[in-house]
């Protein structure tokens, strides 16, 4: 390892880390197991679902020791990580009694909060059926994507993940990025025939060249054309009538050159 | 040097003993439609195997927002992050020739990572058509 590694220790093992990295980036790195909601390694983190929470002290701290949200902290020389314990089971277990109550209805929730012995919730059920912990990975995805098209809004038990004034977003591409990396499945889409029904909006998708079937809205074509670089075709034909393009321009291709093939199975056989 | 997977189509009698391979080392079971290769079956010194090219100018690793697809210098291969990878399935449907699959069990991009520098369907092809020299 290089000289300027961090030195820092988890559940009394020891490994080294580099400067930047996070308590979360080194426990994944080494398998150590930390559960986690709102984290996605390709986006920044955000300490927002709290369940990654970590007990730390250190030899110089005279004894005081914290617990700190793993996806957010820093490593630091001669930090010492503890990834379980009674404590830190209390916050998770209060963090998913929390969640029950707000998502009721929600699989995921329901079977994280199992694991930590909490089968039902001891604070009032929320009476708004919803899946959305607000963990805002669906915003930060966005984001990445280069749309910013949705937002968290409002505070305290008002927060919602929301749109401008109510509207479709004007940004929103339809991408369905949100959707898909959401953790509780709480964002809905629909595509119907050529139409992709997301955030308000109905946009109208470009069919594959070849079989008809939808690919993605126009409006996310010319998006990411722009965005690669690349020529618009290239997002008109669909993974699989690609595959059997390539597949007949190679057999064209041989068929012309058959005279040549004759280093056949018995040839080498 | 770095070494290549070779494709001999006129050698291949569409056995796909390389789906096989590749679904076994990859998803730990035998499933012909979870392998990232491809035996195409039209016949005697017809018969076409497909899988990713590892394009250099590669339109897969162009579109990523995640930056979750890169090259593994060592072996040349254009490797998936699955940790990264946000499902969004616009590899796949850049990829010119349909080599990038969306995997509905991960909810991830899966390709040929070219088993990290021991391809597997190379190991096993009984008519030396896949070769990795």
């Amino acid at each position: 390892m290089s000289e300027d590694a961090i030195n820092l220790e988890i559940n009394g093992r020891f490994f080294q880390a580099q400067e930047g990295m996070t308590i979360l980036d080194v426990a994944k790195r080494e398998g150590i197991p930390i559960p986690t909601l709102c984290y996605h390694e390709a986006l920044e983190p955000a300490g927002a679902c709290r369940l990654c929470v970590v007990e730390i002290t250190h030899a110089d701290w005279k004894g005081w020791k914290g617990l700190v949200t793993a996806c957010l902290y820093p490593v630091e020389e001669g930090l010492q990580v503890t990834t379980d314990n009674e404590d830190i089971r209390t916050v998770r277990r209060t963090v998913l009694d929390l969640l029950l109550a707000r998502c009721p209805g929600s699989d995921v929730i329901q079977k994280m909060a199992a694991e930590y012995g909490v089968t039902a919730t001891s604070f009032k059920k929320n009476e708004t059926e919803t899946t959305c912990i607000l963990c805002g990975l669906c915003v930060r995805v966005c984001a990445v994507k280069g749309c910013s098209a949705i937002a968290t809004g409002g505070r305290g038990i008002e927060k919602e993940i929301s749109i401008p004034f109510g509207r479709p977003p004007p940004d929103c591409i339809g991408c369905a990025s949100c959707a898909h990396i959401c953790p509780t499945g709480a964002i809905e889409y629909e595509d119907r025939g050529d139409v992709r029904k997301i955030w308000g909006h109905s946009f109208k998708m470009v069919k594959c060249a070849s079989c008809g079937h939808p690919i993605m809205p126009e409006v996310q074509l010319d998006f990411e054309a722009e965005k690669s670089g690349l020529h618009p075709d290239y997002f008109k034909t669909c993974d699989a009538c690609s595959q059997q393009k390539t597949v007949e321009t190679i057999r064209s291709s041989f068929a012309l050159r058959a005279a040549d093939s004759r280093d056949s199975v018995e040839a080498i056989g | 040097m770095e070494r290549i997977l070779t494709i001999t189509p006129s050698r291949c009698t569409a056995c796909r003993t390389c789906e096989l391979a590749c679904s076994f080392r990859h998803a730990g079971r035998g499933g012909l439609g979870i392998s990232r290769i491809r035996a195409f079956m039209f016949g005697e010194g017809k018969n076409q195997i497909i899988t990713c090219f590892q394009c250099d100018d590669a339109a897969c690793v162009k579109v990523c927002p995640v930056e979750a697809l890169t090259r593994n210098e060592s072996t040349g291969a254009i490797e998936v992050n699955a940790d990264r990878c946000i499902g969004c399935g616009l590899c796949s449907i850049a990829c010119p020739f349909g080599h990038m699959t969306h995997s509905a069990l991960s909810g991830t991009a899966v390709k040929c990572d070219l088993c990290g520098g021991e391809p597997a369907c190379a190991a096993f092809c009984p008519t030396q058509t896949l070769e990795y020299k």
